[in-house]
């Protein structure tokens, strides 16, 4: 650690730039490693806006889990964090015996069976894979949304894409239709409906509500998800 | 096995019968020689319906409607698709041997290596890609060479045989199917520099689900050229 920060402050010192010296002194000062996760805790790297990440927080909150949060900050982030994940991306969990673990669907497994009390992913092998392959599914609504966001960013035209959002849209709309449920694993809250509220929380601020009516079912999961 | 790839026109198969799973399938994807293994390494009563991937069947999609194989089917019309999706299904439904551990931070690391090689197969392609329209591929083998180290890393720190330890677990399976295709992909140089990756391949050909499903170089190199012409008789093919 020490030996990398000499060898950092010295290659911006010979490139000559004082004040790409000064803002990594005062990143380098401002965020050393921290230290071990105390016992009878987990630690979540997070940031505060990451959609992933709020997969995991909506887990440790659900099961009541005893948790400290480190954010990150993504734009510019610390060395050491490479050492927590080598994607360097959040969310990720440190155990008190050191374990790390990231990718978000798989710390929200983890947690789910380390942890005791209410389960969050079903007992049942073909529930379980059921809503596996659901995220697989949502994997590319949320492809999508990004695509729509970075055209519009390039103010291209969008409604291709935003046809392509829909019809994904279409199928998550189509599994509450069809199941009559409430909720996407039945008639509570589960796994799968914690991993996909976070980027719903987020179709307001991506612009991505309207255009298209949203169907009254898929809009009745959005409020009773909001109470949760 | 050889059983001929079902085509476009071809009609629905029928029910499953009770005591066994379907697998849709296709004899050169290495996604579904992942199910195969754990099927084979299980002993599960399995029957196999390829499918032409090149001439898909209308029905294929009432299956999976990403269109893909592998696809799980019982006899209770569950259907279950993704590679790694239909292991864990078949590992937890299917008493006997258990592929994934029991220890949740011990799967979760199987778990995590997985994504990272999702990276390197991604890797594998895009060279392949290159090499059809005769690009330059040094820094994509570049890539690809990190990746790999990632790997052989992961072996030498852990100093085990295997990726879970001392016996073949299920990332060893989910894994294999790419070492297996090295050579036709003509990046098996690269493992020259990798001493336990190699060890790895030297034991991983002795177990029993890998000479189940194996297929030599030479058949896949064959298949590879048929398939990037996106010749229907492709899936069929036999050297």
């Amino acid at each position: 650690m020490v030996t990398r920060n000499v060898q950092t402050l010295h290659r911006l010192h010979t490139a000559g730039s004082w004040n790409g010296l000064m803002v990594s002194l005062r990143v380098i000062i401002r965020s050393p490693i921290p230290g071990p996760v105390p016992q009878g805790t987990i630690r979540l790297y997070s940031m505060k806006y990451c959609p992933y990440a709020q997969r995991t927080r909506l887990v440790l909150e659900a099961k009541g889990i005893k948790y400290e949060t480190i954010n990150i900050n993504l734009i510019r982030k610390p060395d050491w964090f490479f050492e927590k994940n080598p994607l360097g991306l959040v969310p990720v969990l440190e155990t008190s015996q050191n374990q790390l673990i990231y990718e978000s669907p798989i710390t929200c497994e983890f947690l789910d069976e380390s942890y005791s009390g209410r389960k969050l992913l079903p007992a049942d092998p073909y529930e379980k894979a059921r809503q596996k392959m659901l995220l697989e599914h949502f994997s590319k609504l949320t492809g999508c949304m990004y695509k729509i966001l970075r055209s519009r960013q390039k103010s291209e035209d969008t409604s291709e894409l935003e046809e392509g959002f829909w019809n994904h849209l279409c199928f998550f709309e189509q599994c509450l239709s069809v199941a009559k449920t409430p909720f996407f694993g039945g008639d509570a809250v589960t796994m799968v409906d914690y991993m996909l509220w976070p980027w719903f929380e987020r179709m307001e601020a991506f612009s991505l509500h309207k255009g298209r009516l949203l169907h009254s079912v898929l809009l009745l999961w959005s409020p009773l998800h909001r109470r949760d």
